[in-house]
């Protein structure tokens, strides 16, 4: 009884997880990059959220369109700003310009709205709940799981049958040869950051509904999504959806049968055993 | 069958900085004197910690530049190995009441080994998947250190204050010993790297780095060069964390063991330069000072948050525009 609600609330964690690291994912499957800084577009998806919620009294729910765009204006300016530039580097260099990155907006969000942690109180989703055969679900949750799949959904299909997914997977694959087949490989990179930032921003929307909000939220989210996206292959996105499940499982019954404070140690233990004995993911490498 | 390398040599080679420009062997001594005078010119404690913090971040730097600079691998755990060395010595001295002259082999040995169990199933991994790798294995240890009530969980070690001062326990009562105290690892730390850099190890992990199928086509053995290297940065991170704990006399899981530590470490050597002998102590040079003011300064008036958002507009300008750090910079303007 106890099992299968740990079991339910895994899984509706795990689509939250998954929900992060697709973003991530997107920008390594394209250009071999890891976004130190995506928990950070997460966080300011967040505080988007909470501000419209709190001063003009929106829904968090109805705001998901303005989060999107504030993610995706967020990934283009910092692909445009700084990613172009740092590409060009070794990769220290390109883990160092991200981590700056991350280190900018997370101490920016402090400058600007202090380390308050914040909660919104008002909206149609939140404190919600219903049992089903004695189960409780957290409608917040449920539907952040349904978003996510539907993301996955929409993703999956343009990264393989359009047009623009055939140039983003040339792009991945090859960029010189792109570059000779006509594809603006710049504009594809951009394309990336801007829908890695997008997707990370509606994830922030929908977690503000259930989780606190503060400038230092994001690291966690952001071990939590490397872990996740390594665990399902570099730039795999069912293997994102799947490691992500594992995670939200393990993350809840870890939390509930041994200890609430090593929940996320085993996560990461998980983590350093698959990727130490097989480095490709569980879902193998070079598939998009 | 191996010939051993004459003492002669090895001791040539650790003080010989004769390769150097004669500007650089000039500015190291200009620095030394500098170093070696500044308690006696500035009394201020600010800035006496601000010295000793750069000279405890410069010896984690050298020690990183290792495997980071000279190897080009991105590890970015290294906050364990202080950690572990730090509790070790903390644990010695507070429980047992054993010198810290013997607290210092303890601890080195803890996270050499450490490193050679890890470091051998890291080495498998290249990349981010090796960076990230590392990250998380700091990450665990953080949240066991944190867990395990036995060494003092969250709430950590307070060091048990002796009442004369000692040099057998190394504690003090004025800033100015921990001052050369660290001075002294420093120098080690320097002349060590001077060393390495001429080494057989030093040129094995170079051709590593700049091709490893090749490396390894001359018969170097990829991996155990990798991980030796691995332990000597971990070896030296640990000399950094037993000073720490009898310097700071408390260590806990937050302020040993965070990951901001680990990254801060990577950083200043990448922001100085990694892969070039000053490096490291540049980048530690210009970043602690700017860490210190800025923090007193802005959080002052506060403005919490912004004195990190300087810093980290830095790094990203370093990162975008000239990846071998401030050194490459000098360096591209002496070519003029």
């Amino acid at each position: 009884m106890l099992l299968t609600q740990v079991i339910i609330t895994g899984i509706l964690v795990g689509f939250v997880f998954a929900f992060v690291a697709l973003g991530l994912t997107m920008i390594f499957g394209v250009m071999k990059l890891i976004n130190l800084a995506h928990g950070e577009f997460l966080m300011i998806g967040m505080y988007i959220a909470f501000w419209t919620s709190t001063l003009l009294s929106v829904d968090p729910l109805i705001t998901l369109p303005l989060t999107a765009v504030g993610g995706f204006l967020l990934g283009g300016l910092s692909y445009y700003f700084l990613i172009r530039h740092i590409l060009r580097g070794p990769t220290l260099a390109q883990l160092f310009g991200t981590f700056g990155l991350m280190l900018f907006l997370r101490y920016g969000a402090m400058f600007i709205w202090g380390v308050d942690v914040r909660v919104i109180k008002k909206g149609i989703l939140i404190g919600k709940s219903f049992s089903v055969y004695g189960f409780t679900v957290s409608v917040s949750r449920l539907v952040t799981a349904a978003f996510s799949l539907f993301f996955f959904a929409i993703i999956y299909w343009m990264i393989n049958k359009t047009k623009l997914g055939k140039a983003l997977r040339a792009t991945s694959m090859d960029p010189i040869a792109a570059r000779y087949m006509g594809i603006n490989t710049e504009n594809m990179n951009a394309l990336a950051w801007g829908m890695g930032g997008a997707i990370a921003g509606v994830a922030g929307g929908l977690l503000s509904n259930f989780y606190y909000i503060n400038p230092t939220v994001g690291m966690l989210f952001s071990v939590i999504a490397f872990a996740t996206v390594v665990l399902g292959g570099l730039g795999s996105i069912r293997g994102a959806l799947l490691a992500g499940l594992i995670v939200g499982l393990v993350e809840a019954l870890v939390g509930q049968y041994i200890s609430i404070e090593l929940k996320f140690t085993f996560l990461y233990l998980l983590y350093f055993f698959v990727v130490v004995f097989r480095p490709q993911g569980l879902l193998g490498w070079g598939e998009s | 069958m191996r010939s051993i390398t004459p003492v002669k040599n090895v001791l040539k080679d650790t003080f010989s900085f004769g390769d150097f420009p004669l500007i650089e062997r000039i500015g190291f001594v200009a620095f030394l004197i500098f170093v070696l005078v500044f308690p006696w010119i500035v009394h201020g404690s600010f800035l006496r910690s601000i010295m000793i913090r750069f000279l405890l971040f410069s010896l984690y730097g050298l020690g990183w530049n290792l495997i980071g600079g000279y190897g080009g691998q991105v590890a970015l755990g290294q906050a364990k190995n202080v950690g572990m060395a730090a509790y070790a010595t903390a644990i010695m001295i507070t429980w047992w009441n054993i010198p810290f002259w013997a607290t210092l082999p303890a601890g080195i040995m803890v996270s050499v080994i450490e490193s050679l169990i890890l470091g051998y199933f890291l080495f498998r991994l290249k990349g981010y998947y090796f960076a990230i790798a590392t990250l998380v294995v700091a990450l665990v240890w953080k949240d066991l250190f944190i867990f395990w009530d036995w060494i003092g969980g969250a709430r950590g070690i307070e060091l048990p204050l002796k009442e004369t001062p000692t040099f057998l326990y190394m504690m003090f009562d004025s800033s100015i010993y921990y001052h050369y105290f660290i001075f002294f690892f420093f120098i080690g730390a320097v002349l060590y790297m001077n060393w390495f850099r001429k080494s057989k190890l030093g040129y094995q992990l170079q051709a590593i780095k700049n091709n490893e199928d090749a490396a390894a086509s001359l018969g170097i053995s990829i991996r155990w060069t990798k991980v030796k290297a691995y332990c000597i940065t971990a070896a030296m991170a640990a000399v950094g964390g037993c000073f720490y704990a009898v310097y700071n006399y408390y260590v806990d899981p937050r302020s040993v063991m965070q990951l901001d530590l680990s990254i801060l470490i990577a950083m200043m050597a990448m922001v100085g330069g990694a892969g070039s002998m000053w490096g490291p102590i540049i980048g530690a040079m210009l970043l602690i000072p700017l860490d210190r003011f800025l923090g007193v300064w802005l959080g002052g008036k506060g403005f919490v948050g912004a004195d990190f958002m300087i810093y980290s507009a830095i790094i990203m300008v370093i990162a975008a525009f000239e990846p071998k750090g401030i050194w490459g910079i000098i360096e591209r303007i002496r070519r003029r």
